[in-house]
């Protein structure tokens, strides 16, 4: 009978052991899932291209909060070869004036930001326009950016080409 | 003999157990945002609160009794930084569900001029319900509160009419005592005030 009630005392210490583990560890599983998925995938580049492609991933722009006259676009850009962003712009129904900002640190830890008139691109490599890095940034909106719709912005790049990116408007990154 | 035997595995058993749950709750009471040794005291910072309906009134920038505010000095012209850190407050207290209710927001604007009242309101009330927008155009008043939190914002207005704005990007957490409990600084995105504010409203429970 004594060593029934131990062997049943050791159960349940393993038993509340293995509960402890378990929460214990989905916790951090979790956390180390969701952190997974904000790492980026690389894009492969392509070397043996003939000519020169640019590549516009993961496009999207926040909603503006209502009365908002400032809103912001994300995406990652690839060029084939060295080239650099050096304008972006809406239709005037969208927003009046468009640029390519970057939002920095100074020594005092404020941040603010400051317009972009060229952003290289290096061959092959991915630039991220991101929030709290670059992005483009659509000032006196004539309305609200809202989830569902799609703002066309016009890329310029240095090489000379254009290229339009249909950017939907999201509440979070995609 | 059998049953110092006993004591012992007992103690052994209680002694792992214990050893467990700390090294468990040391784990996921890991704070992303600073955790100062001694937090910023912040209990005698008042700031007007605008509403929509009635002149602006002191506002305390203490969390309510088993609460806990956010607050964030920001502009509403602002792009990038502010609606991204408000989004991220939004997808947190949607993680967090019912218990986000003891969180609420505090938004002061660095940029009064630009920012009226309705604006600010329908700005931050665009993101989260439970809010306070303050707005002071007295510059030393909101020195006053910008020191306290060891914050900073500057203004300028360049010559071509635009104005460029600075400020510190961090959502101070402030308890029911007015003390900075957890700094959160730009980029610790949803998980990051998440994974804080479950802990702080664990520990006030």
């Amino acid at each position: 009978m004594m060593k029934r009630n131990m062997k049943l005392k050791s159960i349940a210490v393993v038993a509340v052991l293995t509960i402890a583990f378990t929460s214990c560890s989905s916790d951090s599983e979790s956390t180390t899932e969701e952190s997974d998925a904000t790492v980026e995938t690389e894009v492969a580049s392509t070397e043996v291209a003939a000519e020169a492609t640019i590549t516009v991933e993961d496009a999207w722009a926040r909603t503006s909060p209502m009365d908002a006259t400032v809103g912001a676009a994300y995406m990652n850009i690839t060029s084939s070869a060295d080239d650099a962003l050096v304008g972006a712009s809406v239709d005037t129904s969208v927003a009046m004036m468009t640029q390519v900002h970057e939002t920095t640190t100074a020594a005092d830890g404020s941040m603010g930001m400051q317009e972009i008139k060229s952003l290289p691109l290096l061959a092959g490599v991915k630039t991220e326009l991101k929030p709290g890095g670059y992005h483009v940034m659509m000032m006196k909106l004539v309305k609200p950016l809202v989830v569902g719709e799609t703002v066309s912005i016009t890329l310029t790049f240095e090489s000379g080409s254009t290229q339009i990116v249909e950017v939907p408007v999201l509440e979070e990154a995609p | 003999m059998i049953k110092s035997t006993n004591f012992l595995k007992n103690f052994l058993t209680l002694t792992t157990f214990a050893t467990l749950l700390f090294s468990c709750s040391t784990e996921s009471s890991q704070f992303v945002g600073l955790v100062r040794d001694q937090p910023l005291d912040v209990s005698k910072v008042y700031l007007p609160e605008e509403t929509n309906a009635s002149p602006a009134e002191p506002f305390n920038t203490v969390a309510a009794n088993g609460e806990l505010l956010i607050l964030f000095f920001g502009y509403t012209n602002c792009p990038d930084l502010c609606p991204t850190t408000l989004a991220d407050i939004r997808a947190a207290f949607a993680r967090i569900g019912d218990d986000a209710k003891r969180v609420s927001v505090a938004f002061v604007t660095v940029d009064p001029e630009r920012d009226t009242a309705q604006l600010l309101t329908n700005y931050v009330g665009s993101f989260v319900d439970r809010f306070h927008v303050l707005r002071t155009t007295d510059f030393n008043e909101l020195q006053v509160a910008k020191d306290a939190f060891l914050a900073s914002s500057t203004i300028q207005k360049t010559s071509d009419g635009k104005v460029e704005v600075s400020h510190t990007a961090t959502a101070y957490v402030v308890d029911d005592s007015g003390l900075v409990v957890d700094e959160l600084p730009f980029g610790v995105g949803a998980d990051g005030f998440e994974n804080d504010l479950k802990i702080l409203l664990r520990e006030i429970n």
